[in-house]
């Protein structure tokens, strides 16, 4: 395990990642949703004649940046366990393995599926390790609770994935979701309200 | 034994009785939001602001009152009989917090964490009474939640005890079956009762970030950004909570259809994508230049949840009432 270094450029990085890709995200539904409300308002019959172009484009349109966004959040996780040169060969295992299986299946979901697995594991041994106060795991979080909260919103925000990309028509699907919809609330409450930097000043005036 | 006329009857009282009281009420909440926005620009009556938004807070929990009595009143007498008994299936417990009551519980909210609040409550509060002050306005000039209560679930009401007296079966059968689905799959469902308070809280805590935000970029000092960021971890909780309830409702409810991409469901997920993002960022605060990226995403945060709500009632498809 190496050592905590929690400003590092690659937790930087990863950062900066999912926020460009949820900020990307974010203007698509709103470009869409525009989109929708002018249609709607300039052709009468455009839900019955256009909708599912629209939904088609929509779906095409978000499909990469899903996927990336799922890629990202896996490669946030081994992260707190291995060093940069492990974590690069790893993280490249993890994106082969989901590879070969779409390829292998024909399936994008199926493969996606085996990345969240693959990364929901690790997550779980991660959360075990911080709950067992494991030494060398490296955080963003300073206190014990924040990195069991920043575990938890983690492995909740895998397991929602796996609920939205195999689960939906399962059985299993409630009961994952329960779990993850508590795993991503609770783990959020720790995360934000066990961090001590919250309450002190970040800094002293802004003038950058 | 049920009695469609009995029952309408007691309903037309009721509707009635609430405007009897509601009218004055309504009057009532509009003057005392016109006089908190006052007490909020000028700065010489900025003294009593604390008495102004008390002052209207009892106002708007008045009203809340009176509403929740009419809410009591239609679960008493809104009962829908079964079709082939002939007994009571059940009956309507609205929620409060539709319809024509959406804006008015948002403004009470807001009024309570106003009230409430603690740091930098000199700067923030004028800020967060205007908001009060437009929402209560809205409520009462717009959505008329005394005089015009509840128009779709009253109309399909009526709908119903008028296809009930007629004795017609197939009339009687159809419009069983419509008022029985949305009390049982809409109504009177939990999600109903705890998505929507959900929302309403985390907006009220977003209007309070967004204001202490607006501060921090006016002022330049990183005290109002620690504001913002309390609250808006404050309202995020809730958000992420409630959203994420409506997801397994959502594929109950609209299976089959394309809702990620309908336009209220869409808009609600870019607004958590970025207070996701927002939340994220921060983390990075102390690099220098990036207090700009964060108020940036707290500002368009901001904006995607005004937009969320206006898409309501512009955009159509599922989750929308355009």
């Amino acid at each position: 395990m190496r050592e905590p270094n929690p400003r590092s450029g690659w937790d930087h990085l990863l950062v900066m990642l999912t926020v460009t890709i949820l900020g990307a995200l974010g203007a698509q539904s709103l470009v869409g949703t525009m989109y929708a409300w002018w249609m709607y308002r300039t052709q009468p019959l455009w839900e019955q004649a256009g909708y599912d172009r629209f939904v088609s484009v929509m779906n095409l349109v978000a499909a990469p940046l899903v996927v990336a966004l799922i890629v990202v959040m896996g490669l946030c996780v081994p992260k707190r366990l291995f060093t940069r040169t492990r974590l690069a060969a790893f993280s490249a295992i993890m994106v082969a393995a989901s590879a070969a299986w779409s390829v292998a299946t024909g399936d994008i979901a199926a493969g996606l599926t085996v990345y969240l697995v693959l990364a929901a594991l690790i997550q779980l041994a991660v959360v075990v390790l911080t709950l067992a106060g494991a030494r060398g795991l490296a955080y963003l979080s300073e206190t014990r609770l924040a990195k069991v909260g920043s575990g938890f919103l983690h492995l909740g925000f895998i397991l929602f994935a796996i609920v939205v990309v195999a689960l939906q028509e399962s059985r299993a699907m409630l009961p994952v979701f329960a779990v993850s919809a508590v795993l991503l609330t609770g783990g959020s409450a720790l995360a934000f309200y066990a961090r001590s930097s919250a309450r002190a000043p970040l800094l002293d005036d802004i003038d950058d | 034994m049920f009695s469609p006329q009995a029952t309408a009857t007691a309903l037309g009282d009721t509707v009635r009785a609430l405007d009897t009281i509601g009218r004055p009420l309504e009057a009532v909440v509009l003057l005392a939001a016109v006089v908190l926005a006052a007490v909020a620009v000028v700065p010489t009556l900025r003294s009593r602001l604390h008495v102004a938004l008390a002052a209207t807070t009892a106002v708007l929990i008045a009203g809340e009152a009176v509403l929740v009595w009419f809410h009591i009143r239609l679960w008493q007498i809104c009962q829908v009989p079964d079709f082939t008994t002939g007994g009571i299936a059940g009956a309507f417990a609205v929620p409060l917090w539709i319809e024509s009551e959406k804006l008015y519980v948002w403004a009470l909210i807001l009024a309570l964490i106003a009230l409430g609040m603690r740091r930098h409550r000199t700067e923030i509060r004028p800020l967060l009474a205007l908001g009060v002050a437009a929402l209560a306005a809205g409520a009462v000039l717009w959505s008329h939640p005394f005089t015009e209560p509840l128009p779709d679930f009253l109309a399909q009401y009526e709908s119903y005890l008028s296809a009930w007296g007629s004795g017609v079966a197939a009339a009687m059968f159809g419009a069983y079956q419509a008022a029985e689905g949305s009390r049982l799959y809409f109504y009177n469902t939990w999600y109903m009762w705890v998505h929507p308070p959900l929302l309403f809280v985390s907006y009220g805590a977003f209007v309070t970030s967004f204001a202490a935000t607006v501060l921090m970029i006016v002022r330049r000092r990183s005290s109002f950004e620690q504001t913002a960021y309390r609250w808006a971890r404050l309202g995020y909780l809730p958000l992420t909570f409630g959203m994420l309830i409506g997801f397994p409702w959502a594929i109950l409810a609209w299976g089959g259809e394309s809702w990620w991409w309908s336009g209220k469901v869409n808009m609600s997920i870019m607004m958590w994508l970025l207070y996701t993002a927002y939340l994220h960022a921060r983390l990075y605060l102390r690099r220098r230049g990036m207090w700009r990226v964060v108020a940036a995403l707290a500002v368009l945060s901001f904006l995607a949840l005004v937009l969320t709500y206006v898409t309501t009632y512009l955009v159509p498809g599922a989750h929308s009432v355009a």
